[in-house]
């Protein structure tokens, strides 16, 4: 593929700077004929002969060589793919022309193709959306049924001759009063699709979301990178702290120190580590806990291992990743996604788990992970065929900031704005580091256990408030005898559990004591 | 007396109107207005013929008939199912479980009297 692309790309520049192909070749100590050659693709050229060409075309070497280019290539490829080109056979060989004579073509045809692809997803999700929110499948019903009670009571006015005064004005009334119900119940769809179809573009925290609900929060090919690196470390599963430390320096060249924290530089004093490019130091706070240490240094080992191509290249293709802060941003999730497989291998992980029966300070002990890792971990085991319970995932502050989720597809967790006041989530704010588990009943009769903690991240400085966010797995109550936090709980349908709901707003619980907001939908 | 109907359904003014209707085609109408009470009635006092509603309050229309199915008393009452939503899925659920009758809200008077007759004749 690299032949053909620069001798595309060598024509090309010569005749826009008016040389003639004897010129050039003259200029580069070689025959014009030889040059012909390699211009029409038939010798390989590199080494000395493409840096004089380089020079002589005032080009830089990777332009001319078309590193970039190969990407387009790889593009216009997957785009040729498409189901919906097939009927036109496209000439397997044309791309090479295409991009090495109209690369601002090749790119456009690209970027429309990822657009496409980037509406279809919005499409199916919008559909998806339409199918599964709770409030129209509500609304749908509502409105059939006030409108079967007065079709109902319609008909008999329209059809019975003999109704008595007393009859007639009971039917009517019952026409009145379904018809009121009717009208509040249109005006809050209304009212709702003026809201849903007023969309902004997502947010680069949105597209993140989108991008792990799409991958379902499980990455094979991280997952075999995080093997392949704990190899290069030695083997040892979980590494150890040294083991770690050692590789950082011997594979990548940066040293790790310990120090206090006040030697950092003031904007790294918060989080409590920092690298300096410039030495290749990463300073590590003592106050830093042990499995934090070792995570900030699982993900250095992350971003470097391979040059960041594992990363990178499962960025790659992802529709739902359009701008630019949105990739760099979803580059962070993946670089501390690896870090975690390597620190909790997905097999003796998976299978601790399980005979721990999902106990969670157990596996970090095991593991020498925080608890915050483990759950994140949990709610990736989701390997097909050696599958882990399904977790979701919230994590919330104090003030009910989401600042991270993973749905699971029965479980709506807020994107915007805050859950339901009585979820376990918030309770567990009352008693920080101690585990909070509830059964929770949904208005739909969805049953799922929720198990949360607040846990405590480091204190940036005297005089403000602790800093608690509070961690919560959820998993439908069918898989709770499987796990510790299920022990001691009757899971049947009929027995008792804490009436939730997702949200105020999509809550038909009237009369709820924690209520803060109306429902969209009256009931 | 005519043959009994027992109407399961949450929504008043549609038990009020179907009652109307078919007490002067001659039938005898008792109402229930959720699953539980539903059993009850079925069990103390069995009627001639079931419609019953899917959306139902404590025990829903389908939990309804599948407990119904399996009582060995009750398992060869005919039943008439209403449904508001999902109606694919439901007319499959229902089909599965076995029902004589199925229809879809906002149904018409003069098909719930003949689904009536028609079931009732059989």
């Amino acid at each position: 593929m690299r032949r053909p692309l620069i001798g595309a790309r060598i024509r090309e520049r010569r005749r826009r700077l008016g040389l003639t192909q004897s010129a050039l070749a003259g200029r580069v100590g070689v025959s014009a004929s030889y040059l012909n050659l390699i211009e029409a693709n038939k010798r390989p050229i590199g080494g000395a002969l493409l840096r004089r060409l380089a020079v002589e075309l005032e080009l830089a070497i990777d332009e001319l060589d078309g590193a970039a280019e190969r990407g387009l290539l790889a593009d216009l490829a997957e785009l040729a793919a498409d189901p919906i080109l097939a009927s036109l056979r496209l000439d397997a060989a044309a791309p090479e022309e295409l991009v090495g004579r109209h690369g601002a073509w090749a790119r456009a045809l690209v970027r429309l193709h990822r657009e496409y692809r980037a509406r279809g997803k919005v499409i199916a999700a919008l559909s998806d959306r339409l199918t599964q929110d709770p409030f129209l499948g509500e609304s749908v019903h509502g409105l059939l049924t006030h409108l079967a009670a007065v079709r109902s009571a319609a008909e008999i006015l329209e059809s019975v001759r003999d109704l008595d005064e007393a009859q007639r004005s009971r039917f009517v009334s019952i026409i009145g009063a379904e018809s009121r119900g009717l009208s509040a119940l249109a005006q809050a769809l209304a009212a709702y699709f003026e809201r849903t179809l007023a969309g902004t573009p997502p947010t680069p925290a949105e597209e993140v979301d989108d991008f792990l609900l799409e991958r379902n929060n499980h990455f094979p090919a991280l997952e075999r990178a995080a093997d392949a690196l704990r190899a290069a470390i030695g083997g040892a599963a979980p590494p150890s702290t040294e083991a770690l430390s050692r590789h950082l320096e011997s594979a990548f060249g940066v040293r790790v120190e310990l120090r206090a924290v006040g030697t950092l530089p003031p904007a790294a004093q918060r989080r409590g580590h920092w690298l300096d490019e410039g030495t290749g130091v990463l300073t590590l706070a003592y106050m830093l806990p042990e499995a934090s240490r070792r995570f900030v240094m699982a993900r250095l080992l992350a971003e470097r291992f391979e040059r960041g191509e594992p990363i990178r290249a499962t960025l790659e293709g992802s529709a739902v990743l359009t701008s630019d802060a949105g990739r760099a941003r979803a580059s962070a999730v993946l670089a501390a996604y690896l870090a975690c497989a390597l620190l909790l291998p997905y097999e003796p992980f998976l299978e601790a788990a399980v005979h721990a029966r999902y106990d969670i300070d157990f596996l970090g002990v095991r593991f020498g992970a925080s608890y915050e890792q483990v759950c994140h971990r949990l709610a990736t085991l989701r390997r097909p065929g050696a599958e882990g319970i399904p977790w979701a995932l919230l994590r919330v502050d104090p003030a009910g900031f989401v600042t991270k989720r993973l749905p699971l597809p029965h479980l709506l967790l807020p994107r915007y704005g805050v859950a339901c006041p009585l979820w376990a989530a918030y309770a567990a704010f009352q008693t920080p580091g101690t585990t909070v588990r509830q059964l929770a009943a949904f208005p739909t009769e969805d049953r799922f256990l929720f198990v949360a903690r607040a846990i405590e991240k480091p204190r940036p400085g005297h005089g403000l408030p602790r800093r608690l966010l509070s961690m919560m797995l959820a998993c439908d109550a069918l898989y709770a005898d499987r796990t510790i936090y299920g022990e001691g709980l009757d899971i049947s349908s009929a027995a008792p559990a804490v009436p939730v709901g997702p949200s105020c707003r999509l809550c038909p619980r009237a009369g709820c004591a924690f209520r803060q907001e109306e429902a969209i939908a009256a009931a | 007396m005519g043959t009994r109907v027992l109407i399961v359904e949450d929504d008043r003014h549609i038990i009020e109107s179907l009652s109307f209707v078919l007490q002067r085609e001659g039938f005898s109408v008792a109402a229930a207005l959720d699953g539980e009470a539903a059993m009850q009635r079925l069990r103390s006092d069995p009627p001639d013929l079931v419609i019953l509603d899917v959306m139902l309050p404590r025990m829903n229309g389908f939990e309804v008939l599948k407990a119904l199915r399996a009582d060995a008393a009750l398992q060869a009452m005919p039943v008439i199912v209403l449904t508001a939503k999902g109606q694919k899925q439901d007319r499959r659920l229902a089909e599965a479980i076995g029902v004589e009758g199925f229809m879809t809200k906002p149904f018409s008077n003069q098909e719930v009297v003949e689904a009536v007759r028609r079931v009732s004749a059989q």
